[in-house]
């Protein structure tokens, strides 16, 4: 897969875009497809670094334009065997770990819901570790380009295998909810240009919990990853070539991600024409280092119009010493969306980042980047059908 | 010249008062269900909590010729709002939207033979195979 073929695709795709977000494939609309994706086109001004959308994407976009960054494909088919029992499949192409557009499944799992109270799932889940992490590619979803890369970029894992329940229960015309979660993964991310870490996660499990009253939502999270870490390319090889010593046991000393605690804090508050949403994060590694991030945004509709601004930031701490693989940037964003049809949205936005520390939020940067001003300027265009 | 004053009153008001119906919403005529109130309907149709007041998982259903009026008096949402929120429910794996239905006889049909299910339709068209729980002004 490529760009152009995505773009081809969502070309072919262009007459079912629309609002129903469930076709029926059958007679009794018993088995379902539905997709989403995203053509963007991203403009980064700089020569210095090159930008990425999350930590899975080996290489980033240089100065100049680039399609490579956000654009992708999705395609879920939903089968409901009865009342309570029904089976989830979705795939997605986009640049990712594997340095190019190859599909990979994100979900497929069965769902079992007893009762209007509970929500059982088993099988390969989106990883609900913040408020939108699991529809984190889903553009037609939210207001701007791509979720701000200072809260999202750094997650680590798109899925978890194994199983999770959800309890909800209303309390007038509240409601509130409780999820947990429990599984396996893997993924692969690039801490720089040639240095890769391959989580295999034998652990990760968390829950939430979520209350929903009149326009405002709050949910308050905890997740635990616990993994075993292999890491490969130039700088592994010359730690096994010069020092003679196995690299895994060395980086993770260094950099201390094999075991993570995630807490989170997320607000939205949606009423008529007004959407507010902030979340603030702290992960916290067994190095001991914290990672903190957070980021606020504001949106209005007006028709089709929906006018956002947005402020995000990440930062590390490492008590007691610097830390060279510190990374910390802030990021201003103003853009807006244009509903062209129900199931079709344009999107513009500029994003100024001042960064600190690039870290491995970056690629390919020079020597001595830091301290330094970015600007984005990303076109999107997002459909669901 | 009263005659004429209560013509051009009932002109008046006839311009002015009917010209868009209410959407009822409606269930099986035999379910037992004799009120649905309006938070439980929100929580119906955006997939927040599916229980009828009978307790029995609630099947919602859209009716799409009439879905965004019907989501504008439900939620005071427009469409694209509503398709938006529901991009992130069905892709995050979280719930299914309703079932979409093209017209109001496909909805009585479902209806009638599915006592869980809840749909709508113009309060003008309601037959008598269905009953309305709940009325929705515009």
């Amino acid at each position: 897969m490529s760009v152009l073929r995505i773009l081809l695709i969502s070309l072919m795709l262009w007459p079912l875009c629309g609002p129903a977000m469930a076709r029926a494939l059958t007679e009794d609309g018993s088995v379902t497809l539905s997709g989403f994706g995203t053509l963007g086109l991203l403009h980064n001004s700089t020569d210095e670094a090159e930008f990425i959308r999350d930590i899975g994407q080996p290489k980033g976009a240089d100065e100049g334009w680039s399609a490579r960054t956000d654009s992708l494909l999705g395609l879920q088919m939903g089968a409901r065997l009865n009342d309570e029992l029904d089976v989830v499949v979705q795939g997605i192409s986009r640049y990712h770990d594997t340095g190019n557009f190859r599909p990979e499944l994100s979900w497929a799992f069965l769902r079992y819901t007893p009762s209007p109270a509970v929500v059982l799932r088993a099988g390969r889940l989106g990883w609900d570790v913040y408020q939108l992490s699991d529809s984190r590619y889903v553009g037609y979803a939210y207001p701007w380009v791509r979720p701000p890369v200072d809260q999202f970029g750094s997650l680590q894992l798109s899925h978890i295998d194994g199983a999770d329940v959800t309890f909800k229960h209303p309390i007038g015309s509240d409601m509130i909810r409780l999820k947990l979660y429990a599984g396996r993964s893997d993924s692969t991310i690039f801490l720089t240009d040639d240095l890769e870490a391959d989580f295999d996660v034998d652990k990760v499990y968390g829950g939430h919990l979520d209350y929903e009253t009149g326009p405002w939502r709050f949910r308050l999270g905890y997740t635990e990853v616990d993994a075993d870490i292999h890491y490969a390319g130039a700088p592994a090889d010359l730690i096994r070539q010069y020092l003679r010593i196995d690299p895994d046991p060395f980086f993770n000393d260094m950099l201390g991600i094999d075991n993570l605690k995630l807490y989170s804090l997320g607000l939205t508050y949606d009423s008529g024409p007004y959407q507010w949403q902030a979340m603030v994060n702290r992960s916290h590694t067994v190095g001991d280092s914290d990672v903190d991030s957070g980021f606020v945004s504001f949106g209005y509709r007006v028709g089709q119009w929906l006018p956002f601004a947005m402020f995000s930031i990440v930062d590390t701490s490492t008590p007691g010493g610097e830390d060279q693989n510190a990374f910390g940037q802030r990021t201003y964003s103003l853009g807006a969306r244009y509903d062209v049809t129900p199931g079709i949205a344009l999107k513009a936005q500029v994003d100024r980042i001042h960064v600190d520390q690039p870290g491995f939020l970056w690629r390919n940067q020079d020597q001595d980047w830091g301290d330094s001003w970015a600007t984005m300027f990303s076109l999107g265009l997002d459909f669901v059908f | 010249m009263n005659r004429v004053r209560a013509s051009l009153f009932v002109l008046l008001l006839a311009t002015a008062l009917p010209a868009s119906a209410d959407i009822a919403v409606v269930v099986n005529k035999d379910s037992g269900i004799s009120h649905v109130s309006r938070s439980d309907a929100i929580n119906i149709f955006m997939g927040r909590y599916r229980k009828l007041p009978n307790g029995h998982l609630a099947l919602p259903i859209d009716l799409t010729p009439l879905k965004a009026r019907f989501y504008r008096a439900l939620v005071n949402k427009d469409l694209a709002t509503v398709n938006s929120y529901w991009a992130r429910l069905v892709f995050s794996g979280e719930a299914s939207p309703p079932q979409q239905l093209k017209n109001e006889a496909e909805v009585l049909e479902l209806i009638s033979n599915n006592a869980n299910t809840l749909g709508y339709m113009d309060s003008a068209h309601v037959t008598s195979d269905v009953h309305v729980v709940l009325i929705l002004g515009e």
